[in-house]
């Protein structure tokens, strides 16, 4: 459904996006990941046609985007990375504006996004916070039923609730078979939605991988707070990663083995567990390291 | 074309548009107000402007006070007109082009099945309207100033006074072009304000420049002020079809040139 071919740009500064090649299927959700600067908006600015490749191309439903441009659009949802909409007008002025610049009739699923993501359509867009705008800028996305949706760090700026119902919108399209780019730093985010997901570094795609894969690459700290000092010590010779211990406290890695880690401590009395969830830039510091002694 | 979008910014820039057209017309028409009482002074104002220093008067396009449109021309389309029109041209220009491509909201018109060629040439053709809704009410509002104030009593060559008006129309177009091409190539909003605006203040001062002194008189043949004369024109001097062309064609070929550029071009959207 979505096709980038040994996309290649080089800009003056000598960065870019090196020979970027991967392929969405129909129905399917795939990840962008990467930390900031790495290529993920060069990327989606190439998907969007809004830029010419030097090398390369990208094909939507085996339309050339930046050769075909007014054809293809037909076929995509967009919501960019940095919100960003026209002066002097309401949430509603906005959105009555995209559907006309759409072609669109229906305007049932835009009313029924617009409830279930809970905002005045009638405030000046220029006094939204940027949570409220960005849900303006979900449902342009959504509103025109595209078969092709394209997100830019869709969640950044939603509360929590608001980023679960986001979720749940995804899911339902994904259901109705349609196919998702989605660019985040967020690894819940992508966990919860994606089937595969890419990881971009320096312009160069490292790894295309199934979800599960990259789960199993993220690091957990477990911090167990055990109720014997004694029991610590024995826990610390079980032969668990343990990254630090102070009395009775103790961390431990987890990456995968959580088998191993819940025999273990289910052995001893516990008071508390705390966990803490590894971030995206520390999985792909693992992930670079391990790459690096592998070759 | 993209009508929906045609309208969207027509419906923006209305307002201005307007704020600038009544601006010009009440100056128009206070110029023909206040001609009569000129007019029967005529031979002494002429006598001042003879004393100043002969390339002053030229420089402003006095042009004596013989008939009302040479009154008007020097008075209002020499100077006045001339600088209210070349801000719309710069702020607009921008405003259409360079200022959706650094906000980002450009991102959104190019996400909907149109193609870039479309919006840029929308884009221009709203500047183009502006431009001419601006015109059209001062002439409009100039004529009425005439039939008004100054009846049959005054001189007033109706065709002279249209003449100047497609000039100043077709100068604007043209300078309007130049702008759109610029903002069309930016990707700053500011650096496209300040580059367009010292092209058009350049224009001006090589002009007004090279009609102050006979020395530097080469200087006003690079400024395209020089194509509208509205002194000539209403006292059927210069050769006004031969300028009105080449002002057409400097506008047409500005604004294809910006159309054509800008769907070539990598936006940073």
């Amino acid at each position: 459904m979505l096709t980038v071919e040994h996309l290649t740009k080089t800009f003056s500064n000598g960065k870019g996006i090196f020979d970027v090649s991967f392929t969405v299927k129909e129905g399917e959700v795939f990840g962008f990941l990467g930390p900031n600067g790495a290529g993920k908006s060069t990327t989606i600015r190439h998907i969007m046609g809004f830029m010419k490749p030097d090398k390369g191309y990208v094909k939507i439903n085996g339309l050339d985007t930046w050769k075909e441009q007014g054809k293809v659009q037909s076929y995509v949802g967009y919501l960019p990375g940095e919100i960003s909409f026209f002066d002097g007008m309401t949430g509603k002025t906005f959105l009555d504006f995209m559907a006309n610049m759409q072609g669109m009739k229906d305007l049932g699923k835009r009313t029924s996004l617009i409830d279930r993501l809970q905002f005045d359509i009638h405030t000046p867009i220029r006094k939204m916070s940027k949570g409220m705008k960005q849900k303006v800028g979900i449902v342009a996305t959504f509103m025109h039923d595209p078969a092709v949706i394209i997100l830019d760090e869709p969640t950044s700026g939603l509360d929590p609730l608001m980023q679960k119902v986001f979720i749940e919108i995804v899911l339902e399209e994904k259901s109705r078979g349609k196919t998702f780019l989605m660019s985040s730093h967020s690894f819940p985010e992508i966990e919860r939605t994606c089937d595969r997901a890419a990881i971009i570094k320096d312009g160069v795609i490292i790894a295309v991988k199934d979800i599960h894969e990259l789960q199993s690459m993220q690091r957990k700290l477990f911090e167990v707070t055990f109720a014997n000092q004694s029991d610590a010590k024995s826990f610390i010779e079980s032969g668990l990663l343990i990254e630090s211990h102070e009395g009775n406290r103790v961390s431990v890695a987890v990456q995968g083995n959580y088998d191993k880690f819940v025999e273990e401590t289910a052995k001893y009395k516990i008071h508390n567990i705390n966990i803490f969830t590894q971030n995206l830039e520390d999985i792909f510091m693992n992930y670079y390291d391990r790459e690096a002694t592998i070759s | 074309m993209n009508v929906t979008l045609y309208k969207q910014m027509m419906k923006v820039y209305m307002k201005s548009f307007m704020n600038y057209a009544f601006g010009s017309a009440f100056y128009i028409i206070l110029m023909f107000w206040l001609y009569p009482s000129i007019a029967n002074n005529t031979k002494a104002i002429d006598e001042m402007v003879a004393s100043m220093p002969e390339g002053v008067g030229k420089a402003f396009g006095l042009n004596g006070f013989g008939s009302a449109e040479a009154f008007i021309s020097g008075e209002y389309y020499g100077l006045i007109l001339v600088l209210i029109l070349s801000i719309v041209c710069v702020q607009l220009s921008t405003q259409l082009m360079a200022k959706l491509v650094d906000q980002g909201s450009m991102a959104y018109l190019l996400s909907t099945p149109t193609t870039r060629g479309k919006v840029a040439f929308t884009q221009a053709s709203v500047l183009t309207t502006g431009l001419f809704l601006i015109m059209a009410v001062t002439s409009i509002a100039g004529l009425a100033g005439n039939a008004w104030f100054l009846g049959d009593q005054y001189e007033f060559d109706t065709s002279r006074f249209i003449q100047m008006n497609t000039a100043a129309f077709l100068l604007f177009f043209a300078l309007g072009g130049i702008c759109f091409l610029v903002s069309a190539l930016s990707n700053d909003e500011k650096k496209a304000l300040s580059i367009s605006g010292m092209i058009t203040f350049g224009f001006f001062s090589l002009d007004l420049l090279g009609k102050i002194s006979e020395k530097i008189e080469w200087m006003k043949y690079i400024s395209i002020f020089t194509l509208y004369k509205p002194g000539e024109i209403v006292n059927g001097h210069g050769n006004w079809v031969v300028t009105s062309i080449s002002l057409s064609l400097i506008g047409l070929a500005s604004f294809s040139l910006a159309i054509v550029l800008f769907r070539k071009r990598d936006l940073p959207l």
